[in-house]
């Protein structure tokens, strides 16, 4: 494995285009992969379906590496060093077994596409500044455990898309409304039983847009909305009749619905071996 | 000879001379001022004595050459006779009115006839100069006619000014640069113009002492000219000139063609980021034009991996875009092509061996999602 492992880092390292492309290798260890830092101009790395379990801090030393994807690894902690590449624009870190996202993280540069997908994060697990990523156009956070989204959220005026797929989110932030250039939004599979009016002013129902939001327990008037259509829930929440309903369910402060989805056979719950 | 003058007097007794000028008719027949009322005629004063020598045969009257009668009044003048009836104004046959002729290029001409005819007309008035005349302004001018423009001022002996046509003393010629600065003055009516000007043939007027051509109303400030005649904007907008798309009002210097309306070079901007294109290519949807940036940007031919405009092929799926080069697995970067089967997750391309890595828990749950998307579309 390991010398057909250095053969395609030669590979690499002749081509014009470097790129490493080592899905499914079995790698439990960057670091031993032979050969890789010699690839200093390396523009894009593939790990994917590997056993990593942790990422060093010198994979930063890749100045060129504009994508970099360690889909279903067995990762548990990104290394501060990744706010440091210049030209880190795609990041898939998705299906880990990640608890948090390293301090400073806000800090990347020209991140465009992060993906946290199937991981074990919360509002609680974000860095301070991890709404700073101002340049982030699409953001995968589908499969984790958030219950609240920051309002902070607001800040990331670039985001098209935003995945918050089977969360355990009670509410969303009224700040939600003011990510204008949002095409996408995902929020099915969470314990939701309201939204802000002010995502009125969303466009999210048309041919060229993406709004899933089933499998939340919506209230009776918003449920109703959603069996006409999708673009009757806009409609909806933005009328008076709504923002009067939505302002008496808030000030009642009705305990969220219960956790009615077992995770405890997601693969991201493993523990080291 | 006191009778055969006041004889005549009393034939021939003329209109005064005052009188008649004030009649249209011999405005009309006044002659340009040629005359310069320096060589003054010469007011003689007839002397009416009968001459011993002149008395028979050897005088003839200077007019029509015949001899005298003995008991004829003869005129003398200067040495020359005449008969009393050859003795009159060569213009109008009349004796001369109180004996005052005046001479020109060797013909008598009584003072009403000379000036018809030789002597200059006031600029104001109208009335024929004699004395002093004024010449000023392309024009001749009694010297009391020739006033300032402004406060009437007699300008004869302290100079003037020259100001846009108008003659001024210098006080208002200063007072008038004053006022007038930054302001046009009417080239028509030399006044200045307070309100907005009508420019026409590179000069500024009244925009009233115009009407439109077409319907004749007075015109206003925002007349417009068209093959060197002046219209109302009504009457303008009316004549086939271009209306811009954007501003719908008419396009007199470059016009856009596009979208099959016509615009201002500046009216024909982007609809997303409303800069003019300027001549750069633009994309039409839905009746509106883009630049390439927005275009690309609201229509979805931006690569989503690259973030770049695709020239190329488009790849269209779980409406994103992507560049032939870049359709690939969200999660192995294998590149995919029309034949590849792929999976939705999170309306991100996944390639098959992806997919099958995937836990059996999500697998479950992706697949319940689906059949209830499937029975929601029926």
């Amino acid at each position: 494995m390991t010398s057909k492992i250095k053969k395609l880092v030669d590979e690499a390292k002749d081509s014009d285009n470097p790129e490493l492309d080592l899905v499914d290798k079995g790698i439990v260890n960057i670091l031993e992969i032979p050969g890789l830092p010699t690839l200093t101009n390396l523009n894009k790395l593939v790990l994917a379906h590997n056993k990593i379990a942790s990422v060093p801090p010198s994979i930063a030393n890749f100045l060129n590496l504009e994508t970099l994807t360690l889909f279903n690894n067995h990762i548990e902690e990104l290394p501060t060093t990744l706010s440091s590449m210049p030209k880190l624009r795609i990041l898939n870190v998705g299906m880990n077994r990640l608890n948090s996202l390293p301090r400073g993280f806000g800090a990347c540069p020209v991140l465009e596409v992060l993906d946290i997908t199937y991981n074990n994060l919360s509002e609680n697990s974000l860095p301070a500044n991890f709404f700073c990523l101002d340049t982030l156009r699409a953001l995968y956070m589908g499969d984790n455990d958030f219950e609240h989204l920051p309002p902070e959220i607001g800040r990331l005026k670039n985001l098209q898309i935003l995945v918050l797929r089977d969360n355990e989110l009670v509410d969303v932030p009224k700040e939600l409304g003011e990510l204008t250039r949002l095409r996408e939004l995902h929020i099915q599979g969470n314990r939701l039983t309201v939204l802000p009016p002010e995502l009125g002013g969303l466009d999210l129902v048309g041919s060229k847009q993406v709004f899933k939001a089933g499998g939340n327990p919506w209230v009776t008037p918003i449920a109703e909305q959603f069996q006409i259509g999708a673009s009757h829930v806009f409609d909806y929440i933005k009328s008076d009749t709504y923002k009067f309903l939505y302002g008496r369910h808030i000030s009642a402060g009705a305990a969220p619905p219960p956790k009615n989805t077992d995770k405890s056979k997601k693969i991201s719950r493993s523990q080291k071996k | 000879m006191a009778t055969a003058s006041s004889r005549r007097r009393n034939l021939f007794s003329l209109q005064p001379l005052d009188a008649k000028t004030q009649s249209p008719l011999f405005q009309r027949r006044r002659v340009a001022q040629e005359e310069d009322m320096g060589n003054a005629p010469q007011v003689l004063s007839l002397n009416g004595k009968p001459s011993a020598n002149m008395s028979l045969g050897h005088a003839v009257c200077e007019r029509c050459h015949d001899g005298f009668s003995m008991d004829e009044q003869i005129v003398n003048s200067n040495g020359q006779v005449w008969h009393t009836q050859c003795f009159v104004c060569a213009q109008c046959f009349q004796p001369f009115p109180e004996g005052r002729f005046f001479e020109f290029e060797g013909r008598k001409y009584c003072e009403h006839d000379f000036c018809v005819l030789f002597a200059p007309s006031c600029g104001k008035c109208g009335e024929f100069i004699s004395g002093r005349v004024i010449k000023a302004m392309n024009s001749s001018w009694h010297p009391e006619c020739f006033r300032c423009f402004s406060c009437a001022k007699v300008l004869a002996d302290e100079g003037f000014v020259k100001n846009q046509g108008r003659a001024l003393c210098r006080d208002c010629n200063a007072s008038e640069k004053a006022k007038g600065l930054g302001k046009y003055v009417c080239f028509k009516c030399h006044s200045i113009i307070d309100g907005g000007h009508l420019k026409w043939k590179g000069e500024a007027f009244h925009p009233y002492h115009f009407n439109c051509h077409s319907c004749g109303i007075e015109l206003k400030e925002d007349a417009r000219e068209k093959d060197a005649e002046l219209y109302c904007l009504r009457c303008h907008d009316k004549m086939g000139i271009p209306i811009c798309g954007a501003c719908r009002r008419p396009i007199e210097e470059r016009v856009v063609h596009a979208m099959g309306k016509t615009w201002h070079v500046e009216h024909f901007v982007c609809a997303k980021c409303e800069k003019p294109f300027l001549g750069t290519r633009h994309y039409e949807k839905k009746g509106l034009a883009y630049c390439e940036i927005h275009y690309h940007q609201l229509f979805g031919n931006i690569c989503f991996v690259c973030n770049n405009i695709i020239s190329g092929d488009v790849f269209s799926a779980f409406n994103k875009a992507w560049c032939s080069a870049h359709f690939a697995c969200s999660i192995c970067d294998h590149k995919m092509n029309q034949k590849t089967k792929f999976f939705e997750f999170d309306q991100k391309p996944v390639c098959k061996n992806c997919y099958d890595k995937f836990p059996s828990e999500l697998k479950k749950r992706l697949k319940k999602a689906y059949d209830e998307a499937v029975k929601a579309g029926k």
